[in-house]
């Protein structure tokens, strides 16, 4: 879009601004509802081709000035809109009639609308009706619990950080699995989600079922979440100020909170006497709960100010976003800055444009540390040396420590207990700098600059036919600095470092299509064809920076040593050709058909192109005759959809590969020759030209129904969605020079059942109560995993606990030995050192009973993946007070929580069982066993919302205002998790590998957070 | 109507730009692509330089990829580890899996280790695949470079693993009968010997870096002398390399931090500070500088053998681990510098190291020739040994040998003193016969697990699996 057009925009937008005079005078309105004559508040009334208008207070009444020959609408949606010409009437009443057409749902389906009583898929809308009073720095945080089928999972946690979306569950394997997102008609990067201001998103779709989303084709596969933002209305610009302030508070381990108070009390139950050990460590008079350091809590707010408005032909919206969000971690900082300009305009009947344009900037500073490492630090260490623990210091060692330093354990080493030199005590567990300095010293930041622009225009060739294009695209700066400072170190100065990278991305999308809409008789007929090219560049840099002297000047200039540059660029091109047509008849019978075509640039010259089909019939029982009769029953409706979509990215770890996999490439490498570098070039991978797409097919019968006047509604789905041909990194014998190939091998069956149940309970004028239960069931299924079958695989080579991707079972299982018994106490060498110490081993069963314990004894533990999620919501309105809550839960996952080893034993063979031990041929690593799986469920108090409307009357009084709310709102303010899980957050998840998926290092905690909000409009 | 036309015309305008022939194939630009790469000798020469990037290996630094190739740079756990010559510092892990005789198929470092030179080998592989494009004079040489990379690599995995794969010819995925059948040991053998003896034809001494005459001669005498069968051969090729013009380095500590000198016949160069031409394996042995908390560690019982017979060799050979004083680390390759022993850093950030690895010395050749003298004898007198063994204890700056005899025992113990952490004491140890006798009384002494078929390393799971039982295991795992 050319600075041209922006400008004529702009003057556009001003031109409505301006007021002119006649003769005008008052004129008094009622509107009322002609269904049962009670008074219309909240109407829209506009003096056309003027930008003056009004709504109707609390009793349907309204004034506005008018000259004669002014032309009055009177609009609410979903009743037919009425005009009055004004003719020097003082005083007038108008009564709505619903419009029957319109009254009902629209869903945004890709490409066009469809009413939502003749959708044929399984198509999830959410309206923002107070998302965004959830105090979430993410829009995605904010839809837990919305959408049945839809998983969002906090796997990571950290202030800005992004959970992990799945739609019908986890289709790829070595592909990827989050769901296509869709802004305002753009495919763009998930990574959007964390910059969107969630109080200009107007709606959300998620398109569930591959019929739905096989209008994206060859990116449909993992679902499609489609969101909508804000458009302006016509009539008086409204401005709204929304903001809110929020308190967060991590939730604890009470496992993980230790005492050297409590393990002296228990060691003097148990052994009548105090160690040595334990008596220096009371001595250093520090009891830290390291979690109370760590999770600092901290505060969100949120500030964003929006104009909407518009004339009958120009419509505007615009907003700005502030989010500040501290994280509930030490150091995490989320900051988000968010700019939006929309604007339609119609320039005649037949031509409309319009542009879309919205930066974004965020600032986020990691966590960068990890937790479990903080945890396992015992309680007596200080962070910083006080009076008290200065004089334990081994002056030997350390002559210069001084009070206000970092405390390191082994400054504690060597002291002499009772001065006499009977008892020289030791109480380190390592020799790693303080834990506090590991994640204060460093400073890690993202910073994140994108633009999201589109322009399109609209032309109504006839009628019944549009031709709408439009070109849009999104810009990424990702720049991201990681300092590791002097202090976060132990080998300090010459371990302080720089690594800095930025990425950028440009992504270019041209989307053109023809649709008609025609309605002739009982026939309804849609239909849209049309043609779409994309493009995307990504070019990335990184590089390191050592041998600093200090902290002061943080660059790569400072640096003494430049290494580890790299850079990289690659690109990605797709075509596609698309189309669709809806046919209903006499809106009983209903009917889709869609197919899209795409051309991919990653894909080898036979395989470039592929065919996405999509079939989908509906039957609206509730519209035949002989239902008329039925007065319970006022919706019901039967659908079928069936169809093929695609995935098609890779992900080997080689962006060249991901990119060019059906080419030879050779890398540029080098070799040291006579001391200088020389270059050679390297073959990386083994040709694949016959790569084609993951292909999924999915099922999905599906019924909506509606019983006593919709006072209860909903819908149930079954799908069953089969990937196969998947695009596997596949291991090859590494004779051949490489270890793995691309493949499309392998089939992944994901099956389940989703209900959406609503209930209006009560629903009057003065109280209404709705209720809201939404469950999903999901089962995956390796079907074929072809030579990978059985692969076992670990995340980490040193703490080796295994998982197994085993045909028949879920992509990843818990692989292992199984708990017999604990080893007795008095068989452990060192019981209550470390603090809070546990025996790292354990007795397993043999469970072949050939009285040897080896690999045949394993088995499958569990797996990370919930059978069942469920949310159940209430609202409530009482008056001007609303009332909402929201119960969430996961059920059936199972997380190998390796934190526990970490923190309990911390790996620390000096408390391994004493040589006198029964039985050791039975005891194991407990990190090889199931001692560690926990089960992961979680039931959620997800959101409570309590807000106040002020009434029309009190607004009218004080005349700022039009509209205002304030309300206080709390997110998991109850959160209860299984009594056998130790950890404080069953979602997170560290390593989010398909294949080793469930592996919890401690992670980063749920936190609770209570806001209080205003909304004001003006 | 006239806005209808600028419509038209954008709609029109992005498919002629995006509709091209070639849209969809846009070229790579960070890599370049093709099957037929290799048609000029210049070509060709970057697949030789190539076979040595290979050898040298991926930091572990720059990815942290396991599929990564690390080549020579983790030899050491493979070798020193299993050895009484060095141990992990904690006990911790994978790595722990090499001191202790507790090797599991599924180790990811000796599969590191097998697909690295495995890649080694289609590298040399490439070169002799594509060998026409290089001129007639320029042809024999490269060919006596690939076949020389190709032999050294065959012939660690050879001792290593025993019967293997063999693969002397580019191989696609679908050859499972090449990849999958373990050749005899002879037969491997018979391969690296005429590959060695084609490279002692066509090469010359003019590099250190790269695969030269005296290397190729070094190697193949350390084949004939594992085979045992050919002293007369070993000895005539390590004279010929002493009379080639490498000797020995005057100072114990220059053969380490004077790189490139005249004691080197085949190195492994690399250079600080870069990204892919430095090495890591420098820092892993010191406490929490690498990755590892510290590897290759050293023993009591190597120190007792250097304190005992390592003469000014000593200091240069290990050193008390200043953060853990109960701790000992090599002193050989030191990225970050001893101010004690005059080791300046080669590097600033230790992490990416410079120090080249030295993969044959002269020292070596001259103690293979009193090897190769004393052939199946378990003693030598002869002049020329004695000559020989004399010049590297002059110069660790000890006496010459005493009785005028040397015997195997004494060979070994000053091989495991002059190479020490030179990834040579595993072989000797099986080459000169002491292997189990050696590692069963360490094993016991330490608490370890060993027993005969600890010698050979497990064949990598991943290949067992990928075979469907047709590749079989070695005795023991």
């Amino acid at each position: 879009m050319n600075l041209k057009i922006k400008l004529a925009l702009f003057v556009m937008l001003f031109a409505f601004v301006s007021v002119y005079a006649q003769d005008s005078y008052t004129l008094k309105g009622t509107v009322v509802s002609k269904a049962d004559n009670l008074p219309f508040p909240g109407v829209n009334v506009i003096i056309k081709e003027t930008s003056r208008g009004t709504s109707t207070d609390f009793d349907g009444n309204f004034e506005v000035k008018v000259v004669k020959g002014d032309v009055i609408q009177i609009s609410y949606i979903g009743y037919i809109t009425q005009t009055v010409i004004v003719n020097n009437q003082k005083e007038i009443t108008i009564s709505l009639i619903e419009d029957e057409n319109k009254l009902e749902e629209v869903v945004i389906v890709g490409y066009g609308t469809q009413r939502k009583s003749h959708l044929t898929g399984a198509i999830s809308k959410v309206v923002n009706e107070d998302l965004d009073q959830i105090a979430a720095s993410r829009v995605d945080d904010a839809l837990v619990g919305q959408v049945s089928g839809v998983n969002i999972q906090a796997t990571e946690g950290e202030a800005g950080s992004a959970p992990t979306i799945r739609i019908r569950g986890t289709g790829s394997i070595s592909g990827n699995s989050s769901p296509l997102i869709v802004v305002d008609g753009l495919a763009v990067d998930s990574d959007f989600l964390g910059s969107l201001d969630m109080n200009d998103v107007q709606s959300f779709e998620v398109l569930k079922d591959a019929a739905s989303s096989a209008i994206y084709g060859s990116r449909g596969a993992n679902g499609v979440i489609m969101i909508t933002t804000k458009q302006g209305k016509e009539g008086k610009t409204k401005f709204n100020y929304n903001t809110y302030i929020g308190f967060k508070e991590a939730r604890q381990s009470e496992s993980y909170t230790f005492s050297v108070a409590e393990t002296a009390r228990a060691e003097m139950a148990a052994t009548g006497t105090l160690s040595d050990r334990t008596r220096y460590k009371q001595l250093i008079g520090v009891d830290n709960n390291w979690q109370d350091i760590i999770f600092d809590g901290g505060i969100i707010e949120s500030h964003s100010f929006s104009a909407r408005g518009g004339s009958q032909r120009t419509k505007f919206s615009t907003a700005f976003n502030y989010v500040h969000d501290e994280g509930v971690l030490l150091t995490d900082d989320y900051k988000k800055y968010n700019l939006k300009l929309k604007i339609d305009s119609e320039l005649n009947d037949r031509l409309s444009f319009g542009v879309n344009v919205s930066p974004s900037y965020t600032n986020r500073r990691r966590f960068d540390g990890s937790t479990h490492d903080i945890l396992r630090q015992p309680s007596w260490l200080p962070v910083y040396h006080d009076d008290n623990t200065i004089q334990y210091v081994d002056r030997d060692v350390y002559p210069n420590v001084q009070v206000g330093d970092y405390a390191v354990q082994t400054h504690f080493d060597n002291y002499d207990l009772y001065g006499d030199g009977s008892s020289i005590v030791d109480i380190n567990s390592t020799s790693n700098t303080n834990p506090a300095a590991k994640v204060l010293e460093k400073d890690r930041n993202d910073y994140k600059f994108k633009i999201f622009g589109s322009f399109y225009g609209k032309y109504k060739v006839t009628d019944n036919i549009n031709f709408r294009a439009s070109l849009s695209g999104d810009f990424q700066n990702t720049k991201q600095d990681r300092w590791q400072g002097v202090l976060s170190n132990r080998n300090g100065a010459s371990a302080a470092k720089l690594e800095t990278s930025s990425l950028n991305k440009i992504h270019i999308a041209t989307d053109n299509y023809f649709s008609y809409d025609k309605v002739f008789g009982k026939h309804d007929v849609s239909a849209v064809v049309g043609f779409a090219a994309e493009k995307w560049n990504t070019s990335s840099e990184s590089i390191t920076g050592t041998g600093y002297d200090s902290d002061l000047i943080q660059t790569i200039s400072a640096a003494t040593v430049i290494s580890e540059g790299t850079s990289i660029e690659y690109e990605q091109r797709l075509m596609s050709f698309f189309g669709r047509v809806n046919y209903a008849f006499d809106d009983k019978y209903l009917l889709s058909f869609s197919l899209r075509r795409d051309g991919f640039s990653v894909f080898g010259p036979d395989n470039k192109y592929g065919n996405f089909p999509a079939a989908s019939v509906g039957w609206i029982v509730t519209n035949e005759d002989f239902m008329q009769e039925v007065d319970i029953v006022n919706n019901l409706k039967f659908r079928f959809s069936y169809g093929v979509t695609g995935n098609p990215l890779l992900d080997t770890g080689n962006d060249l590969i991901d990119n060019y996999p059906y080419l030879a490439l050779l890398n540029s490498t080098t070799a040291v020759i006579d001391g200088a570098a020389t270059s050679g070039f390297n073959p990386i991978n083994i040709a694949n030209p016959d790569l084609k797409w993951e292909r999924s097919v999915e099922i999905n019968p599906g019924i909506d129904f509606g019983f006593f006047n919709n006072v209860v509604s909903g819908s149930v789905d079954y799908y069953k969605r089969t990937s196969d041909q998947l695009l596997l990194y596949n291991p090859i014998s590494s004779t051949t020079g490489f270890s793995n190939a691309l493949v499309n091998l392998g089939e992944v069956e994901n099956s389940g059942l989703e209900i959406e149940f609503r209930t209006r309970n009560i629903s009057n004028e003065k109280f209404k109560w709705t209720t809201t239960l939404l469950a999903s069931k999901n089962k995956n299924e390796l079907v074929d995993f072809a030579d990978s079958n059985g692969l076992i695989q670990n995340v980490d080579d040193k703490r080796a606990a295994e998982w197994i991707n085993l045909q028949g079972q879920p992509i990843s299982s818990f692989y292992g030995w199984v708990v017999d018994k604990d080893i007795p106490l008095e068989y452990i060498a060192n019981p209550y050192h470390p603090i809070g110490g546990e025996a790292q081993d354990v007795y397993v069963k043999d469970l072949n009973g050939d009285g040897v314990i080896d690999d045949d004894d394993k088995t499958i533990l569990g797996n990370p993946y919930p059978d069942l999620v469920w949310s159940f919501t209430n609202d409530f309105k009482i008056g001007n007070v609303d009332f909402s809550f929201m119960f969430q839960g996961s059920h059936g996952a199972e997380i190998r929580n390796m934190g526990d080893q970490y923190i309990f034993n911390q790996f620390n063979s000096s408390q391994d069982f004493i040589a006198s031990t029964p039985n050791q041929e039975f005891i194991k690593q407990k990190i090889f066993t199931d001692d560690i799986v926990q089960d992961a469920s979680y039931i959620a108090l997800r959101n409570v919302n309590i807000g106040y409307n002020f009434s029309s009357d009190l607004l009218a009084k004080i005349g700022a205002f039009s509209k205002a709310r304030i309300y206080a709102s709390g997110q998991n303010l109850l959160y209860f998790t299984a009594d056998d899980y130790t950890g404080f957050n069953p979602e997170s998840v560290d390593s989010t590998s398909p294949t080793t998926y469930g592996y919890q290092r401690a992670g980063s905690p749920i936190f609770r957070t209570i806001t209080l909000g205003l909304n004001l409009e003006f | 109507m006239k806005q209808i036309k600028y419509i038209a015309l954008l709609a029109l305008g992005m498919c002629v730009s995006s509709c091209g022939e070639d849209f969809l194939d846009p070229a790579p630009t960070s890599a370049i692509s093709g099957v037929e790469y290799y048609t000029t000798e210049d070509q060709l020469q970057t697949a030789v330089v190539n076979m040595y990037d290979g050898i040298q290996g991926i930091n572990v630094l720059t990815d942290t990829d396991s599929d990564l190739n690390h080549a020579i740079q983790v030899e050491f756990y493979l070798t020193e580890m299993r050895s009484d010559n060095t141990r992990t510092k904690s006990s911790e892990g994978e790595a722990a899996q090499f001191e202790n005789y507790s090797l599991q198929a599924t180790n990811g470092i000796v599969s590191d280790y097998y697909t690295s030179y495995y890649n080694i080998i289609f590298r040399a592989n490439t070169v002799l695949e594509n060998i026409d494009v290089a001129s007639v004079e320029t042809a024999p040489k490269f060919e006596g470079e690939a076949k020389f990379v190709r032999a050294y690599a065959n012939f660690n995995l050879v001792r290593l693993f025993g019967d293997i794969p063999l693969v002397d010819h580019l191989i696609g995925i679908a050859d499972i009968e090449t990849q999958f059948t373990r050749v005899p040991t002879a037969d491997v053998y018979e391969l690296i010997i005429s590959d060695l003896q084609r490279a002692i034809e066509t090469l010359d001494n003019s590099h250190i870096n790269r695969g030269s005459k005296a290397a190729a001669q070094a190697l193949l005498a350390k084949v004939y002398l594992t085979l045992g069968t050919n002293y007369v051969d070993a000895q005539i090729l390590c004279e010929s390399i002493m009379t080639s013009g490498y000797g020995l380095e005057e100072d114990f500590k220059d053969v380490f931090y004077n790189e490139s000198n005249d004691e080197v016949i085949f190195s492994i160069g690399y250079l600080s500070d870069t990204t892919y031409d430095s090495q890591n394996f420098s820092a892993e042995w010191l406490n929490a500088v690498g990755r590892t908390s510290g590897v290759n560690y050293v023993t009591t019982e190597a120190r007792a053998a250097l304190d005992a017979q390592g003469g000014n060799r000593t200091a240069y050979s290990y050193r008390q681990d200043a953060v853990q004083p109960s701790q000992y680390q090599v002193a050989k390759y030191l990225p970050d510098g001893d101010e004690d022993l005059g080791i300046l850093p080669t590097a600033g950030d230790p992490r990416s190291a410079g120090n080249d690895w030295i993969v044959i010395r002269y020292a070596d050749v001259l103690l293979m020739h009193v090897e190769a003298v004393m052939g199946a004898n378990s003693s030598t007198s002869a002049q020329i040994a004695l000559d020989s063994f004399e010049e590297i204890r002059l110069r660790a700056g000890l006496l010459a040998d005493d009785d005028n005899t040397i015997t195997k025992q004494e060979l070994l113990e000053e091989r495991r003193v002059e190479f020490a952490f030179e990834n040579q004491r595993f072989f000797d140890l099986i080459r000169l016969g002491a292997a189990q006798e050696v590692l069963s009384s360490f094993s016991n002494d330490n608490g370890y697990g060993f027993s005969a078929t600890d010698l050979l390393l497990p064949i990598p799971q991943k290949e067992i699996n990928l075979s469907n039982g047709v590749l079989t295991q070695n005795p023991g795992y």
